[in-house]
């Protein structure tokens, strides 16, 4: 353990280092890269960075020398821009420090933190004829953000060794509460230390502390399982074995703290989104009346494609649609493929189980392209069959054809899949005893693969079915809600409303009748399931 | 008889193939073109072999930089969303405690969270922790969208390993981790692989909330790359193929190399469960 304090400090140690000098090289790789950029682009650049405000300040200078002059070197910068009115006069009286620096920078390319953690970088070069250009600009320092690193890597490691401790619970371990004790004042000392010690804050620039997957790995790991550390960390100060229970809970805490903070607080932050009005970062509490607006289908005939109910009925009809031709095609080839003398069915298999591996968002394109009016292929067969072209996307159930089927070659080989494991763990002299005896092939099916299959697929078919309704990539890459966002279904709707028209309360409202629908959903076919277990 | 009844369900079989890789061959086609407009001929299989679209996709300097960080995300999800669903269905198999009906209950309801609901939250949360534009926020948001499914199937086969061997290892005196580390998990690879591939597949192919989180090209992850080849007016067929093979093949090797576990793993614990 003492090895791992060690190596966690120096760890720490190492990455704060390196942070420090990450954060630096960024700091002045960008002075440069700024300062280089404007001496291409002369006086409108600086005009440029003014506006954008991306530099503290900025300027270029040019100087060339005077004409006839007898003595060249008797010669001042002219210049041309600076980010800040009045400094052009300032400089030609050469009492700022940063003319200075510009000054500086035709004799030598110069780059400097500067004191307050910004960066200064300069830049010229020799034109014909004597004349010199430069330019300079000061970046403000970079956002940083103050990160207890040791003491959350210190609370990390309490945390792991007790978890581990408690995931292990070995009847022999006499130590526990010595080890248990050891780590919680172990994991204090770590969140206090830094205080305590006022030693250096370790801060680190943003740009650095965000992006750099050690720092974030810690951070993370720290924030999620210190609370787990102490909430296993009570138990022993009655100095009790650690219940049963608690060792479930050890087990199932990574997992569900991940949930919660991820997935449930995502979650009722959007629930309460649904009673707001929402957009463009302003938020005002409006109570219930998106859910009236929604249902009340406010401003639009029920039967129009925008109302709730059109939208409803569409994804009904889409989910059932989906639901009965993947079932139906994916049952159909197992019960073939089951076939044990069957030829080449390992070859049949593995091509059927392709669309499963493609990602869906390909899918999508590749038949939004196949179903093209002008290209596509699917018009250029039927051409072979002397069909007219169809313009696929302009009416509303060739549309939704076009949807269905291309979410039906991508969703076939899952139940496919699915019942045919279902079908191998029949025992096969369930059937030798039933040919025996007489019974059809039809009967076969009936009376012994429907009630065997049925465990493994209705499962599978309700879960197929929740996700076939919240089916989001599919319609809005293939028809896109084309025509008239009439093919749209209720996920496609929200995520319209929230992200092309900025109206997140409204999408927020959506998102939870779908969740509700669903629920419900549920709801009911658990108690189906479970009346045909009983 | 039964030759004629074969011979038929092999035409059925051609057919459901040829249909299932005429668009798949379509990609492959299209990504070996010089051409970058969508491939019109009847003929799926690839007529020329071109390797012009991967060469200017692999001398795009960020390509490669993409293309790592989808492994990197793929990687470490995998590695975290497969620890997080083995001891969570490990404890929701082996133990009753209060709260376990309740959790498995909650692990079927976030199925049903919409997406679009949770687009939103999660940005600002991300914002909030500094995540945006950072690989590790996708890692810890892909890995959680991922185990509910996870820890579902297998609990469904841990459900199906006899307990008699475990209870001869207590009698041992082996502890709980004992049990899991050592009979548990090595009985339960082809589900974990099944899990892996899962989780892996999630990360590797997630496109929306990748194309939300990451506004720095730096920072894409392939999806968002590959989609950004097909625009609302014009599509450069030939890049989007070539990158959706890119992205393809890893996954199609692993499936094949896992399908036969694949129709063991996802159904085990339902049939006899």
């Amino acid at each position: 353990m003492l090895a791992t304090v060690v190596a966690v400090a120096l760890g720490t140690f190492v990455f704060h280092r390196y942070a420090a000098e990450r954060g630096d090289a960024i700091g002045r790789a960008r002075a440069e890269q700024a300062a280089r950029w404007l001496l291409t682009h002369g006086p409108a650049g600086v005009d440029d960075l003014r506006r954008s405000g991306t530099v503290r300040l900025a300027g270029v200078a040019f100087d060339a020398p005077p004409p006839g002059s007898r003595y060249p070197y008797l010669r001042r910068p002219i210049w041309l821009a600076h980010t800040e009115p009045g400094k052009v006069e300032a400089a030609l009286s050469r009492d700022d420090p940063a003319e200075k620096a510009a000054a500086d920078a035709l004799v030598q390319d110069e780059l400097v933190r500067l004191p307050d953690g910004g960066y200064r970088a300069a830049a010229g070069e020799r034109l014909g004829g004597g004349e010199r250009r430069a330019a300079f600009v000061e970046l403000a320092p970079p956002p940083r953000v103050e990160v207890p690193w040791p003491g959350l890597a210190m609370a990390m490691l309490a945390a792991l060794v007790f978890w581990w401790d408690l995931a292990r619970r070995e009847p022999a371990s006499r130590s526990r509460p010595v080890v248990g004790a050891l780590t919680v004042s172990v994991g204090v000392l770590g969140l206090l230390a830094p205080r305590l010690l006022a030693v250096d804050r370790l801060e680190v620039p943003a740009s650095v502390g965000s992006a750099d997957v050690t720092g974030t790995a810690m951070l993370l790991a720290g924030v999620v399982l210190a609370p787990l550390a102490l909430v296993a960390g009570a138990g022993w100060r009655h100095g009790s074995r650690p219940s049963p229970h608690r060792v479930a809970y050890a087990y199932i805490g990574p997992a569900l703290l991940g949930l919660g903070v991820l997935v449930l607080v995502p979650f009722l932050y959007g629930v309460a989104l649904a009673f707001t009005r929402a957009s463009h970062g302003e938020v005002v509490w409006v109570g219930l009346s998106n859910f009236v607006d929604i249902l009340s289908s406010a401003g639009r005939s029920l039967t129009e494609p925008l109302s709730f109910y059109f939208t409803l009925v569409v994804t009904l009809l889409w989910t059932l649609a989906n639901v009965v031709l993947h079932t139906g095609i994916g049952l159909g080839l197992a019960l073939i493929l089951k076939e044990p003398t069957l030829r080449f069915k390992g070859v049949y298999r593995v091509l059927l189980i392709i669309p499963w591996a493609v990602p869906s968002y390909i899918t999508a394109l590749v038949w939004k392209g196949m179903f093209n009016q002008q290209y596509g292929l699917v018009n250029h067969l039927l051409a072979g069959v002397g069909v007219a072209p169809v313009a696929w996307f302009s009416e509303f159930w060739t549309a939704f054809t076009a949807n269905v089927v291309t979410n039906t070659w991508l969703g076939f080989p899952f139940m496919m899949v699915v019942s045919l494991g279902a079908l191998q763990s029949i025992p096969s002299d369930l059937y030798e005893a039933a040919s025996v005896d007489g019974a059809s092939k039809w009967q076969q099916f009936r009376h012994i693969t429907m009630p065997l299959l049925r465990p493994a697929l209705v499962p599978a078919i309700i879960l197929g079915s929740v996700w076939t309704f919240n089916m989001f990539n599919i319609i809005y890459l293939v028809s896109g809600g084309q025509p008239n966002h009439s093919t749209d279904i209720l996920i496609t709707q929200a995520y319209r409303f929230a992200f092309e028209q900025d109206r997140y309360g409204y999408a927020a409202a959506y998102s939870v009748l779908i969740f509700f629908i669903l629920v419900i959903w549920s709801f009911f076919t658990q108690r189906f399931t479970r009346s045909e277990e009983a | 008889m039964a030759r004629l009844d074969h011979a038929f369900k092999h035409v059925f079989l051609v057919v459901f193939s040829v249909a299932t890789l005429f668009p798949a061959l379509w990609v492959v086609k299209m990504a070996f073109r010089a051409d970058q407009s969508f491939a019109t001929s009847m003929n799926p299989l690839p007529t020329e072999f071109d390797l012009s679209n991967f060469a200017a996709l692999f001398g795009d300097a960020l390509f490669g930089r993409q293309l790592l960080n989808s492994l990197f995300v793929a990687a470490l999800t995998t590695a975290v969303g497969v620890f997080l669903a083995c001891t969570a269905a490990y404890a929701f198999s082996r133990f009753r405690f209060p709260g376990r009906r309740a959790g498995l209950m909650f692990l079927l309801v976030t199925q049903m969270f919409p997406g679009t609901l949770m687009t939103i939250p999660l940005y600002s949360l991300m914002e909030m922790l500094g995540l945006l534009d950072a690989l590790l926020g996708l890692v810890l948001v892909y890995s959680t969208t991922a185990i509910p499914f996870c820890i579902y199937m297998l609990k469904g086969y841990f459900d199906t390993i006899p307990r008699e061997l475990e209870e001869s290892a207590i009698m041992d005196g082996a502890g709980p981790f004992t049990l899991f580390w050592r009979i548990i998990l090595p009985l339960s690879r082809p589900a974990i692989a099944v899990t892996a591939l899962f989780s892996f597949m999630t990360a590797w192919n997630e496109y929306i909330l990748a194309a939300t989180f990451m506004g720095d090209e730096q920072a894409y992850t392939l999806p968002v790359k590959v989609q950004s080849f097909v625009g609302d007016y014009t599509t450069e067929w030939g890049y989007f193929a070539a990158g959706a093979l890119i992205v393809s093949v890893p996954v199609m090797a692993l499936f094949f190399a896992l399908q036969k576990h694949l129709v063991g793993g996802l159904t085990a614990g339902s049939v006899k469960g």
